[in-house]
């Protein structure tokens, strides 16, 4: 190929030249250049700019001193609350720390949960090492399961999961058009185990016939913090209702026995759930090793094909949002109640200060009553508590109880805890 | 002792709509209430729940 050697070039009916050549090798192009497709194949070595606010250079997009006009970020909307998992940062927990109880005990909206273990595992709240990352992405607490001793090993109906449910309306309102496999959901999340293998992570939708989506991770490295991203399909199979109750499940196993997957599951596509359905088959080490450990923490569900950075909320908005499905009233020394003119019915109440998602389960086990309990201005100590009456659901809610004692009648009082009702809670829990 | 109880307002001897779970869950017989869809599912195991005291 030969060199076309000139200085410039003009349109031979034109009256300026379009192309100055710079004997360094540049160019600069007059009036309005048109291109269909501009291909930058190796890179931008140093970078683009428009004027003085706007540099494109290999490492992203800088506008300074300007507006940005777009119709939607990553598909879906510009701003505003985008991660649909309640309390992903772990920073919630109202029931408590530790526990080796099932269930909803420590971090709020996650739900561990073990079958057919010889020693139940421990779930706690747990604080992120300083340094490095997810510490440095701003996260300060995970959701840490510690395996028990599983001495009669990996049994096929055995199984550690922890579970986050998804009300069915916030699904169906959340923009992601769940009907269409050319419109996603993206699941990110930061995972670690002490043990080095993959594991199996599953969506369940609940409405209609129930659909799963089964993926694992890579092999993770032991004792390293692993950013997880997965991207999801809609689906022509999926439904949610526009209701309140579960819509879908997000379930993390650090082990799941055979009788719940199958080496012939399809990963990473929507199958119509069975109880098989649960991931292809699961590496044991996890379940057999004693103490294992797995981490959980900065879990974002949001509607979009790219996974942004982690939607920080203050402790005070995630804590209200976790308050939808479970609250506690710290009771006081002194709680007031009214003596009804019949000298025998005697009543106290409280409110629960969200809407819940529907009239709660009412917990007054951490009551205690008999000595130690006593009425102002009557006598005797209170005898039993019991839950009279509730509401709730869209608004705020009213409990309702009946003391049982003795006590002066006809008048307002002061139900006594004479030992101090203080670290004593009523709990409201009105979860999926 | 069953795992569920049924409940009477401890004054009144009315049936409260609760179900009481344990040491003092009351359980509202709401069908929205997952704790009382448990409930339901363990009866419809063939089980019953104790009386009201």
């Amino acid at each position: 190929m030969s060199t076309l050697k000139v200085n410039k070039i003009r349109d031979t009916s034109g009256s300026t030249d379009a192309i100055t050549l710079d004997p360094s090798g540049g160019a600069v192009l007059a009036g309005v250049t048109t291109m269909t497709t501009a291909r930058i194949t190796t890179g931008i070595t140093t970078s683009i700019q428009v004027g003085g606010g706007v540099t494109i250079s290999e490492s992203g997009i800088e506008a300074s001193g300007i507006g940005i006009t777009c119709a939607n970020i990553n598909g879906t909307q510009i701003s505003g609350r985008r991660n649909l998992v309640i309390n992903g940062a772990m920073s919630v927990a109202q029931r408590g720390t530790s526990s080796t109880s099932q269930g909803y005990h420590t971090v709020d909206r996650f739900k561990p949960y073990a079958g057919g273990a010889d020693e139940n595992p421990t779930q706690a709240q747990v604080d992120v090492s300083s340094g490095t990352s997810p510490y440095t992405e701003g996260f300060r607490k995970a959701l840490k399961i510690t395996n028990g001793n599983q001495t009669s090993g990996a049994g096929g109906a055995d199984y550690m999961q922890i579970e986050h449910k998804f009300e069915a309306h916030d699904l169906a309102n959340s923009g992601w058009n769940y009907t269409s496999s050319s419109s996603f959901i993206t699941l990110s999340f930061w995972v670690k185990s002490s043990v080095s293998q993959d594991f199996q992570i599953v969506l369940r939708t609940t409405d209609g016939p129930s659909q799963s989506f089964q993926f694992e991770t890579p092999t993770l490295s032991a004792n390293t913090w692993t950013k997880i991203v997965k991207t999801i399909p809609g689906n022509s199979n999926i439904t949610f209702d526009n209701n309140a109750s579960q819509g879908m499940a997000i379930y993390w196993f650090p082990f799941i026995g055979t009788n719940y997957t199958s080496p012939s599951n399809t990963l990473n596509a929507w199958v119509q759930s069975t109880s098989g359905t649960y991931g292809v088959t699961d590496p044991t080490t996890w379940w057999t090793t004693n103490d294992a450990t797995f981490e959980l923490t900065g879990v974002q569900l949001e509607v979009g094909s790219q996974a942004t950075a982690f939607e920080h909320r203050t402790f005070g908005d995630e804590l209200a949002l976790c308050q939808r499905y479970f609250q506690k009233y710290a009771c006081t020394d002194q709680e007031w109640i009214y003596v009804e003119s019949n000298g025998a019915e005697y009543k106290w109440w409280q409110s629960h200060f969200n809407p819940m998602r529907t009239t709660p389960t009412v917990d007054i086990s951490g009551l205690s009553t008999g000595s130690g309990t006593s009425f102002a201005g009557g006598s005797g100590n209170i005898s039993s508590i019991a839950v009279t009456s509730t509401s709730g659901g869209d608004a705020n809610g009213r409990v309702s109880y009946r003391v049982t004692g003795s006590a002066t009648w006809g008048t307002a009082r002061t139900l006594h805890h004479t030992d101090s009702w203080d670290g004593e809670f009523v709990t409201y829990s009105a979860e999926l | 002792m069953a795992k569920y109880k049924l409940t009477k307002d401890p004054v009144t001897g009315e049936e409260l709509p609760f179900i009481i779970l344990g040491e003092g869950a009351f359980i509202p017989k709401n069908t929205d209430n997952t704790d009382y869809q448990d409930y339901l599912d363990w009866v419809a195991e063939g089980n019953t729940p104790d009386p009201a005291d």
